[in-house]
């Protein structure tokens, strides 16, 4: 394995909905901010790759209009995911696992405010024949996940209570955080039922972001940053298609995937001080947690339940994990994305600083 | 040997999704400059590149464009085609000219429709000006300006 680290991340302050920005104008800021946190000029970028969905956009090849704001010309080579931008965090590192250049630039546009029920969207990536002529909202299909978890005595309310109130306690002063605050767990238990047994703070608030990650290998990443975060493993798990096909209770992907990532790393989930996880509800936390056996920190700044700016979001949490350790705050993180309804797909990714 | 059901062939699932464009910075000058009869370009200051419409920022050199200011509209045929053949949501009926035009003091193009004249006489390098809308029906949009058409009199670029 060669060693690959993330050496510089930014993202936008969180927002429910930018009505300013075209999706170059959201993305400049940030990827000025990116480039310059790493010291270095565009022209010194090997490859860059991108994630956002044309269908949360309203528009075929919408992200093309994001290049304004990594420069086209003279011609770059790039790539881009139709997911989320997680996934082209992984294809830039598999790129520069494969010893393609040195440094690689990704970024994630999320904008879900665009399209005016996203229910309308995500009905459009189901199963054509059985499940979206149903037209399921996305709430509704998590909503069944979480009540098969309570029914198989893995979760209780009052759990995903406690999970949201930590959320917002710990989103308190996170520029990147689209609600914060101190509320208790009786005060969110008593608010009524969205998709029983969610209520509406069960569920990340849905807005508007970009983020931009530096990845560079060896000693370019130990250059361009005091501390690289290294990726040490990174894996990714995909389910059925169909929920009726698999037993929501269990989420084997993860499994999976942790255990291929823990043996590229040498060390394991339950070893990091700090993991962030694609929560975009509150219920999957405990189930996450559990299946990976954590015993450090989760979301320690709210994560996506308290901002999830669609196809940024699983980006943002490789981006938190390398930030705990740019900074010094941790020496081993877990990063999870996901994709898809009910954790359908899993993404760990594993990272260590130097000590 | 058993023969196989026929397999379904359709069945009707029709997705609507409705959205809000967000025009953004860049746009929104040049869209608001058509609700006034203007034509507004902006200036690289680093490539000098005048961009018509443009954007908020070069696209080459990732800097912020110059303050607006105002072209006189008229420009040269660039290149074009004639469309001859129908298609659903046309609003246009066949056969009709669309042009990519080069405003003059404009380093990009712009497109649009050529009309009042005999399609057979547009070429490129023809000069043409834009026919602007009646003034209630200016609006934040390309069609403020309802075509171009040959400036008469007027010689090639």
């Amino acid at each position: 394995m060669r060693d690959v680290a993330v050496v510089a991340f930014a993202q936008s302050p969180g927002t429910a909905a930018d009505r300013q920005d075209d999706m170059a104008e959201i993305l400049l800021p940030v990827m000025r901010e990116a480039l310059a946190s790493a010291g270095i000029d565009r022209s010194e970028v090997d490859f860059w790759a991108s994630g956002s969905h044309d269908f949360h956009e309203g528009r075929t090849f919408a992200y093309i209009e994001s290049l304004d704001a990594v420069g086209a010309w003279p011609p770059i080579s790039e790539s881009h995911v139709e997911m989320d931008a997680a996934w082209a965090a992984y294809e830039a590192w598999s790129w520069l696992q494969l010893g393609e250049g040195e440094i690689a630039v990704v970024y994630g546009v999320g904008r879900g405010s665009l399209a005016t029920d996203l229910d309308q969207v995500t009905n459009t990536q189901l199963d054509p024949y059985f499940l979206a002529p149903l037209r399921p909202h996305q709430d509704a299909i998590a909503a069944i996940q979480a009540q098969a978890l309570i029914a198989a005595g893995a979760l209780d309310e009052k759990q995903m209570a406690e999970v949201v109130a930590r959320a917002r306690a710990g989103a308190v002063g996170n520029p990147a955080a689209q609600v914060s605050g101190e509320v208790t767990v009786d005060e969110l238990l008593a608010a009524p039922y969205l998709a029983s047994p969610l209520r509406e703070h069960d569920r990340g608030p849905i807005g508007d972001a970009a983020a931009v990650m530096v990845l560079a290998a060896g000693d370019t990443a130990r250059r361009l940053a005091q501390r690289p975060a290294w990726v040490r493993g990174a894996d990714h798990r995909m389910d059925s298609h169909y929920p009726g096909t698999r037993d929501l209770t269990r989420t084997d992907t993860v499994g999976i995937a942790a255990d291929k990532a823990a043996r590229q790393a040498g060390f394991a989930a339950r070893d990091v001080d700090i993991a962030e996880l694609h929560t975009g509800y509150s219920y999957q936390e405990p189930l996450l947690a559990g299946a990976l056996e954590l015993s450090g920190a989760i979301n320690p700044g709210g994560g996506p339940l308290v901002a999830r700016p669609t196809t940024a979001t699983g980006l943002i949490r490789i981006g938190d994990a390398a930030r705990h350790i740019l900074t010094g705050r941790a020496d081993r993180t877990l990063a999870h994305a996901t994709n898809g309804p009910a954790l359908q797909q899993n993404m760990i990714c594993l990272l260590e600083g130097d000590r | 040997m058993s023969t196989l059901p026929t397999p379904v062939e359709s069945f009707t699932s029709p997705h609507k999704v409705d959205y809000t464009f967000v025009a953004g910075t860049g746009r929104s000058t040049f869209l608001r400059g058509l609700k006034h009869r203007t034509l507004l370009a902006r200036r690289c200051g680093t490539c000098e590149r005048v961009y018509l419409p443009a954007p908020e920022f070069c696209s080459r050199c990732l800097v912020e464009l110059s303050e607006p200011f105002q072209l006189g509209g008229s420009g040269v045929v660039e290149t074009f085609c004639v469309v001859n053949f129908p298609f659903p949501g046309q609003t246009i009926d066949p056969p009709y000219l669309v042009a990519y035009i080069q405003v003059d003091g404009a380093d990009t193009t712009l497109m649009h429709l050529i009309r009042d004249v005999e399609l057979s006489e547009v070429h490129i390098g023809m000069r043409v000006e834009p026919v602007w809308c009646a003034d209630e029906d200016l609006d934040t949009s390309m069609n403020s300006i309802r075509y171009y058409r040959p400036i008469a009199g007027g010689s090639d670029a």
